[in-house]
């Protein structure tokens, strides 16, 4: 109606400029008209008010154009100078200030610059360039421009009116192809990304004030670059800058964008160098973590984030980049010091001892250990009646743990050579002596007594079907957990706090559990022997077996306290002791061995004569290691009558024993190397309770031992089923499928393995270890080769035990004492050859770095080997950056001898040409001594010998030249 | 709206308006100082420097020089820093080097030209550029001509068409690319749209387009980095910003245009302090503030595989209204960021304040 009447009403039915239809010069039009070519329009036509004046509808108009397109040129307006009043009051006045003081600062400086001015007129003259083709050569590049231009001018139109007929894009690309012509230099120039700038600016005869301008103009020059994400000219720029004026504000800069490029370790010295001139400086630090980080040294990055945090809590980057980091931390930790840290989570459950002394250390690491796999998931709250205890339980559940315990070989020989050393250092005098013989005298008195406790107790829980041993009360038990804890991280005094605490608790209870007391004790006992703290030591190992004795770790402990104090008498009778209780310990043999020497030094042939009597232990408690199904002696009948009562019941409790008993037998065979008769043990198991994952996951280790791959996987996929996330299982299944080699599905498991649990390291290591045997035949090849040694050996072992078997005690204790030490070497082999395996081609000097020391500390040959076979011998000099030490020269030169001339002559030469090219080789090669020469020597000789078609013996000649032979 | 504005946008606050007895082609600030240098003709016919002194919130003359031409354009760029000798092109082709302490006899003259130089640059001087000290006179006479101040009588380079042929009017010049010692390029527009691109080293044209109209004004962002953006402004209110780093083998280098305003865009000026931050100055006594922003890429690979720029996008920052009369001459200082000077036709010459560069 309206669109109708309004024409009608104006006579006119459009504009004059644009033939707008008038009805269109709307508001209600205008609201919703989105197309924006027809408001400009409209607002062109309400702006030159041709079709009369309204305001109103105009800025609807110009309203309508913002929202539709904010940065329409229809919105542009003229606009008057801004004036005081487009401003605050303050903002007025900051601007004239500002300029004010700059005027104020200009002044000053043409006064200073006027004295200077008259005496230094042209002294950059000679600093000069020359001027552009002098001369004598103006002519000829005049005549080459005019003929240039003249080219290019051919074409052209000469007046206006031919300019319409130009084509320009012919005429531009004739242009260029003339440029192709004669400008590819001109090109190349302009191409590289990189531009040939210098890094230094020339300052000589600069005034201060010139300097600061230049060093100004090149920072500002370096931040448009680092905005448009040219990072290597803005560092170029900043060095400039740099070079005239050095700031902290252009170190920062250069920097960041060092960090843009990744180029580390220039970008952590500008950092330093900031922080040097200001100290805290939050910006440098903050990119100083953030090169930490990438370097992986989190520790650093760490601490820089909490410098920064420091100065500012609520720095919400910095808060972000540490806790990254942190995780990142936690993630990485057992990968980036796979060696130090040992093994946290140990699934290899069922090692032999390998008789180190300080294996009775690993059971307190392993207490508050949560990896204990299932093993210690049957055993819930346990791990605790192991502790300190070779001391007879009627149930197996506490010797298996007891191996378990020995899983923890590596973190324990850490944890022993520290105490070696601190054994060393502490020598008492021997006034103790009396003491202790008091205290032993004392223990052996009590001993009777305590036995009697304990057995009781034991029956009590034994018909309670046993499941926890434990009856710590709930707080005791946290703290026993948080001081093993700290035991676990090293600090021994905190952790005797907590230890001391528990005991507190649980003797203000009463003595209701002499088992835990005593544990108690002989952790405490653990944690003084570490600090060296031997009296106390040794008082809380007497303690522990008055309250448990013939317990085998305080027996240990207190002949470790003892020795080190020179008590060799006493020691020499607890290790005595240890070995009735379990001959096996190799630690105590060996101590015997020795103090026995010392004694003879000390006392003469008459030395036994001196020492004190040898308690006897009674023999329930050594059979106890053998067969923990059966019992003789003073136990037996209390025992017996036990399980004729549960056997009469024929209940379930009874089947839980059994089951339980053939478990442990199953284990011991399994400790002993038997993994057939372990097999047949667990499978015995199975019939009585399908349920139980830890059997299979037992037997699938026994088939795994037996190269039984397809029935280890089985059982493993049993597990699986049951529980699926058992971790054992899956990395028994990875090894299977590795044994199957099926790789693909290998790592799979190992990445779920890791997936439940990333601080596995041995899933990590055989995960690189299956990968790179996906990628590298060779490599395979080696590992292969590896792996057939070490089943040899096993078989080996095994047979030997069958022959052996059903013969008892000591001949047993020495079979088994055997299959530790041959244990120790499939145990070694699988190590090393992870180790090895884990090298890859490393990517840059830093990781190539990283892997030749941790090989150089390995003396690891055939890994190094392994890496020089993956670097491109071309490579050598930029990986090996300035790092070239005689040890890494010595160990390429064997690895190269032993394991690459024989194979890839070739490749030989390849490295030791390259590796003479390297940064310090002269020097290195100037202090290898006269054997590392003749290990050269040889590998020469080696290559000479032969023959390949990458050298010739002239080559080698001339290479055995550089090499100074 | 205006408080928002002032919060937020940069803002030109004309600091100083001071009339002149002459037309002013030209104005410069004297480098490391708070004066600047005034150049044109007087109504006589005759040429004028004027040296200014900003003292507060006025202009004080410091010294008046008249010589016999018209003077239409000059530089500091190719003198040091401590000489701050001002190189001056005049109506008659004269390139002269005066020194402003005793400015009778000029240190250095040349009959550069046969006709009025348009336009001048320099380089090599006051630290940008590097190099040596060159500078470069475009003139009515076709040619463009490089000079060294150390060598009398003749240029160092020369580019004219060939005799015989008709010649265009070069309106503007520049240099740039003088990221080391050998590196230059020189830039030139002509009347006819024409823009050159002489790269000095080569002795050799490097590139060349046509911008339908004649090229009032060409800058590149920076003349002491390898070259990375041309502004050229046109004489119909149009101007280009071409992305001089990726020079495709056909299409040259990639383009982005903007449309100012109806009238000529006589000066385009980038902010020494930040180079992609530029001031047009237009035929209705008006000034725009320009920021270039990147594209993500700044190059491409067409389908035969050679690289390709790819331009970026032009925002508005702001635009000012001064005067009713073309502005003609625009200049940042480059000691003070955001003061800037500007010469009308309406014989006056303006001290302006551009706040809140920094906040870009």
């Amino acid at each position: 109606m309206g669109d109708e009447s309004v024409p009608y009403f104006l006579g006119e039915g459009t504009t004059k400029t644009y033939q707008i239809p008038i009805s269109h010069l709307d508001y209600k039009f205008i609201e919703k008209c989105t197309d924006i070519k027809h408001l400009e329009k409209i607002l062109r036509v309400l702006r030159s008010g041709e079709e009369g004046c309204y305001p109103e509808l105009t800025l609807v108009c110009e309203k309508r154009i913002e929202r539709l397109d904010p940065r329409n040129r229809a919105l542009r307006k003229d606009k008057p100078a801004a004036t005081a009043s487009d401003f605050t009051a303050e903002e007025w006045q900051a601007i004239n200030s500002e300029l004010m003081s700059w005027l104020a600062e200009m002044n000053e400086d043409d006064k200073k610059s006027q004295l200077l001015r008259t005496d230094t007129p042209n002294e950059r003259q000679d600093n000069l360039p020359p001027i552009r083709c002098s001369s004598s050569c103006l002519p000829t590049n005049q005549n080459k421009k005019l003929q240039n231009k003249q080219r290019s001018k051919k074409n052209i139109p000469r007046d206006y009116s031919e300019w319409d007929k130009f084509d320009v894009e012919k005429e531009c690309s004739k242009i260029d192809e003339d440029c192709e012509e004669s400008n590819s230099k001109a090109r190349f120039f302009s191409r590289p990304s990189l531009p040939i700038i210098e890094k230094k600016i020339d300052t000589t005869g600069m005034t201060k004030r010139e300097k600061i301008f230049i060093a100004t103009r090149e920072k500002e020059k370096g931040n448009e670059a680092f905005a448009t994400g040219d990072y290597a000219e803005a560092v170029t720029y900043y060095t400039r800058s740099i070079s005239v004026i050095p700031t902290a504000a252009v170190y920062n800069n250069k920097a960041q964008a060092e960090i843009k490029l990744q180029d580390w370790d220039n970008a952590l010295q500008d950092c330093e160098k900031v922080l040097d001139m200001e100290p805290g400086n939050i910006k440098a630090l903050m990119r100083r973590a953030t090169v930490h980080n990438h370097l992986q040294n989190y520790q650093t990055a760490i601490e820089d984030l909490n410098k920064v945090l420091s100065v500012e809590p609520e720095n919400s980057m910095a808060k972000k980049s540490l806790q990254e980091i942190e995780e990142k931390l936690k993630g990485l930790k057992p990968v980036s010091e796979p060696q130090a840290k040992g093994k946290k989570i140990l699934i290899e459950e069922i090692e032999d001892t390998e008789g180190r002394e300080q294996n009775t250390e690993e059971c307190e690491r392993r207490g508050g250990d949560k990896s204990s796999g299932a093993a210690a998931a049957a055993q819930a709250a346990a791990g605790e009646p192991a502790m300190g205890n070779a001391h007879r339980k009627s149930h197996g559940k506490g010797k298996e743990q007891d191996r378990d315990t020995h899983k923890h070989k590596d973190s324990s020989e850490r944890g022993g050579k520290k105490g070696a050393s601190k054994k060393s250092e502490k020598h008492l005098s021997d006034y103790e002596d009396e003491v202790n013989g008091y205290v032993r005298s004392d223990e052996k008195s009590e001993s009777a007594e305590a036995k009697e406790i304990s057995t009781p107790h034991r029956e009590g829980f034994q018909s309670a079907g046993g499941g926890s041993s434990t009856s710590l009360p709930p707080t005791a038990a946290k703290l026993k957990s948080e001081g093993n804890e700290l035991f676990k991280s090293g600090q021994f005094g905190e952790a005797v706090l907590k230890y001391s605490e528990a005991i507190e608790y649980v003797t203000g209870l009463g003595e209701q559990s002499p088992d835990d007391l005593s544990i108690l004790y002989s952790n405490r006992a653990a944690c003084y022997l570490k600090e060296g703290n031997c009296s106390d030591c040794i008082q809380d190992c007497n303690r522990a077996l008055e309250l448990q004795p013939f317990s085998l770790k305080p027996l240990l402990r207190r002949a470790m306290a003892n020795e080190s104090m020179e008590r060799y008498r006493q020691a020499y009778i607890d290790y005595k002791t240890v070995l009735q209780i379990d001959s096996s310990i190799q630690a105590a043999n060996d101590s015997v061995n020795r103090i026995t020497k010392t004694l003879l030094d000390q006392d003469g042939p008459s030395w036994r004569e001196k020492l004190p009597p040898i308690p006897v232990v009674p023999v329930a408690v050594q059979l106890h290691r053998w067969d923990g199904g059966s019992l003789t002696s003073e136990d037996k009948p209390s025992t017996i009558d036990i399980s004729r009562e549960e056997e009469l019941q024929m209940n379930c409790e009874e089947a839980m024993e059994k089951f339980k008993r053939l478990k442990n037998e199953g284990n011991d065979f399994v400790k002993m190397g038997k993994y057939e008769e372990a097999a047949n043990k667990y499978s015995e198991c199975m019939k009585l309770n399908t349920e139980e994952c830890t059997v299979y996951t037992n037997r699938a280790l026994c088939y795994l031992k037996l190269y039984k791959y397809e029935e280890a996987k089985r059982d493993c996929d049993h597990v699986l089923q049951l529980e699926d996330s058992n971790i054992k299982a899956f990395y028994r299944r990875a090894l299977a499928y590795k044994g199957l080699q099926n790789y693909q599905a290998s790592a799979d498991d190992f990445s779920k393995v890791l997936l439940i649990d990333p601080n596995v390291v041995e899933a990590q290591n055989e995960l690189e270890e299956v990968t790179q045997q996906l990628h590298l035949d060779s490599s395979a090849g080696a590992g292969n080769q590896q792996r057939h040694g070490k089943k040899i050996t096993i078989e080996e072992v095994t047979e030997a035990d069958e022959e052996e078997e059903g013969q008892f005690a000591p001949s047993e204790d020495a079979q088994t004492h055997h299959v530790a030490a041959e244990e120790a070497v499939p145990k070694a082999v699988p190590r090393r050859s992870s180790q090895k395996l884990r090298v890859s081609e490393p990517p840059n000097a830093y990781d190539f770095g990283q892997i030749i020391n941790a090989l150089n500390a390995n003396k690891d040959k055939a890994a190094c080997a392994d890496l020089l076979t993956a670097t491109d011998p071309k490579t050598l000099p930029v990986l090996l950056s300035n790092k070239l030490e005689g040890e890494i020269l010595l160990i390429f030169i064997q690895s190269l001898e032993h394991y690459i001339a024989g194979k890839d002559p070739g490749l030989a030469y390849q490295h030791l040409f390259y590796l003479s090219k390297a940064e310090r080789f002269k020097v290195v090669l100037a202090l290898l001594s006269k054997n590392e020469k003749e290990e050269v020597q040889h590998l020469f000789d080696l290559l000479t010998e032969s023959h390949s078609d990458q050298y010739s013996l002239e080559d080698l000649e001339s290479l055995k030249e550089v090499y100074e032979l | 709206m205006s408080a928002v504005l002032g919060s937020e946008r940069p803002q030109v606050v004309s600091h100083v308006q001071q009339a002149l007895s002459y037309t002013v082609f030209d104005c410069k600030w004297v480098p490391r100082s708070a004066r600047l240098m005034c150049l044109g003709s007087a109504a006589r016919g005759t040429g004028v420097i004027q040296l200014y002194e900003l003292r507060g919130a006025r202009l004080e003359v410091l010294r008046e020089i008249e010589k016999p031409k018209p003077i239409k354009c000059g530089t500091f760029g190719a003198t040091s820093l401590q000489q701050r000798y001002l190189a001056t092109g005049d109506f008659d082709g004269n390139l002269n080097i005066w020194n402003l302490e005793a400015p009778e006899i000029p240190v250095y003259s040349v009959k550069g030209h046969k006709e009025i130089i348009n336009s001048i640059d320099g380089v090599g001087g006051l630290g940008i550029g590097e190099g040596a000290p060159e500078i470069v006179t475009g003139s009515r006479d076709g040619t463009v001509k490089v000079w060294d101040p150390r060598q009398n009588d003749t240029p160092v380079a020369n580019m004219e068409p060939v005799q015989g042929e008709s010649k265009r009017d070069c309106w503007t010049v520049a240099f740039g690319n003088a990221y080391n010692q050998e590196e230059r390029v020189v830039c030139a527009g002509y009347d006819n749209g024409d823009i050159k691109l002489f790269d000095l080293k080569t002795m050799s044209l490097r590139w060349e387009t046509n911008i339908k109209n004649g090229v009032c004004s060409v800058e590149f962002d920076r003349k002491d980095i390898n070259m990375n953006k041309l502004v050229a402004t046109s004489l119909e209110g149009k101007f280009h910003v071409f992305d001089m780093r990726t020079q495709h083998p056909t299409k040259g280098f990639a383009s982005v245009s903007e449309k100012a305003q109806k009238s000529t865009i006589w000066q385009v000026r980038h902010l020494p302090q930040n180079r992609d931050i530029f001031m047009t100055s237009g035929g209705s006594g008006s000034l725009h503030l320009w920021k270039y922003e990147y594209p993500a890429q700044r190059s491409k690979k067409d389908s035969e595989g050679s690289e390709m720029g790819v331009a970026g996008s032009l925002s508005l920052l702001q635009n000012v209204t001064l005067s009713t009369q073309p502005i003609s001459s625009l200049d940042w200082s480059p000691d003070k960021k955001g003061l800037c000077v500007c010469g009308a036709f309406d014989q006056t010459v303006r001290v302006l304040i551009v706040t809140k560069l920094n906040k870009i």
